[in-house]
């Protein structure tokens, strides 16, 4: 008679031998990582070393206390209004090159999808006329957005002299790239059925844009433009590094004279000047969503 | 119910909007207009017909591009120095962040579910140990990275590696609060579940939580590397490798043509890392 | 009204949802669609509305062939043909009165459609079609707080104001109460009875469609099974449309699924 109970069959472990995409991704990530080490000359005797430690402990005894005289605190009061009007404009001129350039490059309402299988299939001319405003607008974002905010300032710097402006102007372009991208990834995640039945309608592209992109994007819309907002603070005070006002021109000009009681001060004010922004655009958030 | 509809009767308009979203677009409208004239703006300077032949001018001289070999090997080390700096900057993030980022969401740290049986005098060390994580986190983050550039810069000298020390610890903050949000909004109910099977925290954290946040993490990750290679490109500014620093001197020398060589570089650069990011984007996830 | 001649829809993954169907459907004719889940009703109404394009055969609106048509012609041709869906596609975040008027967007201008979403036009028409369908209390509602039910007669509303020639309406009636269901179906009838608007219609609940409907149409993996006046369709008929069928009743197509309202947007990354 056999046994009751048979021993169970061992049934082997599926998937233990990583796959190859698995194994051939950490071999090149292992490659990426070692070449960048050589290649950023990583050092860490020197960051551990004891004359770093000084350096490090020169900035913390100089950096406290911090500058709080009055007559420096009155100083900032225009730096750091200039700092949030650079980035409540900016914010503006992107908002103004990124919509426009971002509906345009919205494939499901250019040339993809279900809204354009019987107008456009079989017939390449038309299809290829619907693609080019909307290639063209992609790598014209691409551009703005690829480039950084402290290259473009540069350059508006040579355009129209140091001062503010030139930092809005390179807020503009470049966060008009990264809106440009982003609203246009919205769009296209839209709910497609609601689209379809307006198009069912007979509307135009227009009509089902404004009656069913629109509505249904709008509190992402808000809520990613008031998110770049507060990005744009920060950012406005690094373009001051190159002459683009506002008060990171005060912390560079503090961090050469080494006077880090004066940057510890700037940087404090940052944090709250950030830490406004976010509250702020957190509860005009919540309004909208 | 028929066709024939019943007669019309008078129809109420559309309710009107609240007086205080009115007064939010004046306020905007006026914050606005007081932007414009504090930051000397001047729509006409850039737009007008001066400003746009100006514009085009500026164009024109940056072609063609400097092609020449010196150049060009200069352009390669620094695009190089450039990704490794964004490359190992993130991970160095990644890793700042994963050890804190448990101590920093206070679902994991003393509220909630897990600690609804402790000990008042536990959670309270447990709250200190929380605040600090979060202030840590937040100081990282608000210091912006070319602050932290030329403190390492002071700190380890020039080169790229201040840079990667910068971009790390600022990208820490970044990435410990976009994954102590992750952690905060995780799915309660398994959590719940397997804590009533007796299991210890460590071991709810690796069935419960941790396959949940992994995704969100690694996407976080991925697009904080899209960002970075984008900082990377001007860590030079302050001394910090790469790029920047040619490009700081090509704009401030006028050597225009060797301005759009570079520019082009970090075009390069820039859309092949947004590209090898999404890939992987699509094949971790 | 409408001809089709060997009119197939493959999706990919070689889904044959329509398949060589030949139809005639006259100006004037009231025809109801039946079939088990899955038949590819939802499908030939998106052909029928010149949505989706034919893989093979031809189909004929109105003498012309949809083949043929793009640009100001394709949409002359769809503002002519009101479609009520299955799943209401409406627009959830804009107040009722806006997803009512949509139906009126074949007919406007880009301009007048945007000056109507600041200052609603034509609100007395959008009121009336409400009263029709039963909640004109709702015209100022923000669509996504209504129920199943309601968002379906908002639909219905929309489709009312096109005024359209041909009425495709995909399953009207799926989330309502029986009474109001009959309610509806019969609004419809009277409307297309008195307008001589074709009507066609793809109901799950049969005993509506024999008693409302003179042409059931039976629908099968895609193909005609039958097409009779209703006294000639038998049990036996019925028993073969949904044979294999689950018992439970028609379960919803998977791609129909509903929506979460709150996730039909990807969440965007936030840095
Ligand atoms: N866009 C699509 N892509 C791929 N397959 C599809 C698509 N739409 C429908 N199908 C498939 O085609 C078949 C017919 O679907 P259809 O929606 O037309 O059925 P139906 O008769 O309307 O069903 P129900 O009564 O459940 O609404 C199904 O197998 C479905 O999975
Ligand atoms: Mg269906």
């Amino acid at each position: 008679m056999p046994p009751l109970t048979r021993p169970p069959v061992a049934v082997p472990f599926p998937g233990s031998r990583p796959s190859r995409f698995a194994r051939v991704f950490a071999l090149l990530f292992g490659l990426t990582a070692a070449a960048s080490w050589w290649a950023a000359r990583v050092d860490l005797p020197t960051l551990f070393s004891r004359e770093a430690f000084r350096n490090a402990l020169v900035f913390v005894a100089d950096g406290f206390p911090p500058a709080l005289s009055p007559t420096f605190l009155f100083f900032l009061i225009r730096p750091a209004l200039e700092t949030v009007q650079i980035s409540l404009l900016g914010t503006a001129v992107a908002l103004v090159i990124g919509f426009p350039l971002g509906i345009l490059a919205t494939a499901s309402l250019a040339h993809a999808g279900p809204l354009h299988e019987l107008d456009l299939s079989g017939r390449p001319v038309r299809r290829l006329l619907r693609f080019m405003p909307y290639g063209l607008s992609r790598a014209l974002l691409s551009l703005f957005r690829s480039v950084p905010e402290l290259v473009w300032a540069l350059v508006f710097v040579r355009a129209t002299g140091l001062g503010p402006f030139p930092g809005v102007l390179a807020i503009g372009v470049a966060y008009g790239g990264i809106l440009g991208k982003v609203y246009s990834e919205i769009f296209e995640a839209v709910d497609p059925r609601p689209l379809e039945a307006l198009q069912a309608t007979g509307a135009s592209r227009w009509g089902v844009f404004w009656y069913g992109m629109v509505p249904q994007a709008f509190p992402h819309l808000v809520s990613y433009t008031l998110y770049r907002w507060e990005c744009a603070i920060r950012a406005s005070a690094i373009l001051g590094f190159v002459g683009a006002g506002g008060i990171g021109q005060q912390i560079e000009i503090s961090m050469r004279m080494f006077n880090f009681g004066e940057v510890v001060t700037l940087i404090g004010l940052l944090v709250l000047m950030v830490a406004g922004t976010d509250a702020l655009s957190l509860r005009l958030r919540r309004r909208v969503l | 119910m028929a066709w024939q509809a019943p007669a019309v009767r008078a129809v109420a308009g559309p309710p009107r909007a609240a007086v205080t979203t009115w007064l939010g677009w004046a306020a905007l409208a006026g914050a606005l207009l007081w932007s414009y004239r504090g930051t000397a703006a001047d729509i006409g300077a850039v737009l007008g017909p001066e400003g746009l032949a100006q514009m085009a001018a500026y164009g024109r001289r940056l072609f063609p591009p400097d092609l020449s070999a010196p150049l060009l090997r200069e352009v390669a080390i620094g695009a190089s120095e450039t990704f490794a700096i964004s490359f190992l900057g993130t991970l160095l993030a990644v890793l700042i962040a994963f050890g804190l980022v448990f101590f920093a969401s206070a679902n994991l740290a003393f509220a909630g579910l897990l600690f609804e049986m402790e000990r008042p005098v536990v959670r309270g060390l447990r709250l200190l140990l929380y605040g600090t994580a979060r202030g840590l986190l937040n100081l990282l983050r608000t210091v912006p990275e070319l602050v932290w550039a030329i403190l390492f810069v002071f700190m380890v000298g020039l080169g790229p590696f201040p840079g990667v020390l910068a971009l790390g610890v600022h990208t820490a903050g970044v990435l410990g609060k976009l994954f102590a949000e992750v952690l905060e909004n995780v799915d309660p109910r398994p959590i719940e579940a397997l804590q009533g099977t007796g299991a210890r925290r460590l071991q709810v954290l690796a069935y419960g939580i941790l396959p949940q946040v992994l995704p969100h993490f690694v996407s976080y990750s991925l697009y904080r590397w899209e960002v970075n290679i984008r900082v990377a490109a001007i860590m030079g500014f302050v001394g910090a490798g790469g790029l920047g620093q040619r490009i700081h001197i090509a704009i401030s020398l006028f050597l225009e043509h060797q301005l759009l060589t570079l520019v082009l570089a970090i075009y390069a650069l820039v859309t092949a890392v947004d590209a090898l990011s999404a890939l992987l984007r699509r094949r971790l996830l | 009204m409408y001809q089709a001649e060997g009119l197939t829809k493959v999706f990919p993954g070689e889904i044959r949802a329509v398949d060589g169907l030949d139809l005639k459907i006259g100006a004037g004719e009231r025809v109801a669609f039946i079939g088990p889940s899955g038949a590819g009703k939802t499908t030939l109404f998106r052909l029928l509305n010149c949505t989706l394009k034919p893989t093979a055969g031809r189909l004929w609106v109105g003498g012309r062939e949809v083949a043929h048509l793009h640009g100001a012609a394709l949409r002359a041709a769809r503002r002519r043909i009101g479609t009520i869906y299955q799943q209401h596609n409406l627009v959830p975040r804009l107040p009722v009165i806006h997803n009512v008027l949509a139906g009126r967007l074949g007919t406007w201008s880009t301009t007048r459609a945007l000056l109507s979403l600041a200052r609603p036009v034509e609100v007395e028409e959008a009121h009336r079609a409400l009263q029709q369908v039963g909640i004109p209390e709702k015209l100022y509602a923000r669509t996504d707080e209504l129920s199943g039910g309601q968002q379906q007669r908002v639909a219905i509303a929309r489709a009312l104001l096109q005024d359209p020639d041909i009425i495709l309406a995909d399953e009207p009636v799926s989330s309502v109460d029986p009474t109001l269901a009959a309610g509806i179906v019969h609004l419809l009838t009277d409307i297309s009875r008195a307008t001589g608007k074709t009507l066609v219609v793809n109901l799950h609940s049969v005993d509506l469609a024999l008693a409302t409907f003179p042409r059931i149409i039976g629908l099968r993996d895609g193909r005609v099974l039958f097409d009779l006046a209703p006294a000639a369709v038998r049990d036996e008929t019925l028993a073969a449309l949904y044979r294999g069928a689950p018992a439970t009743g028609p379960a919803e197509g998977a791609l129909d699924a509903p929506l979460d309202p709150a996730t039909s947007c990807r969440p965007l990354p936030r840095v």
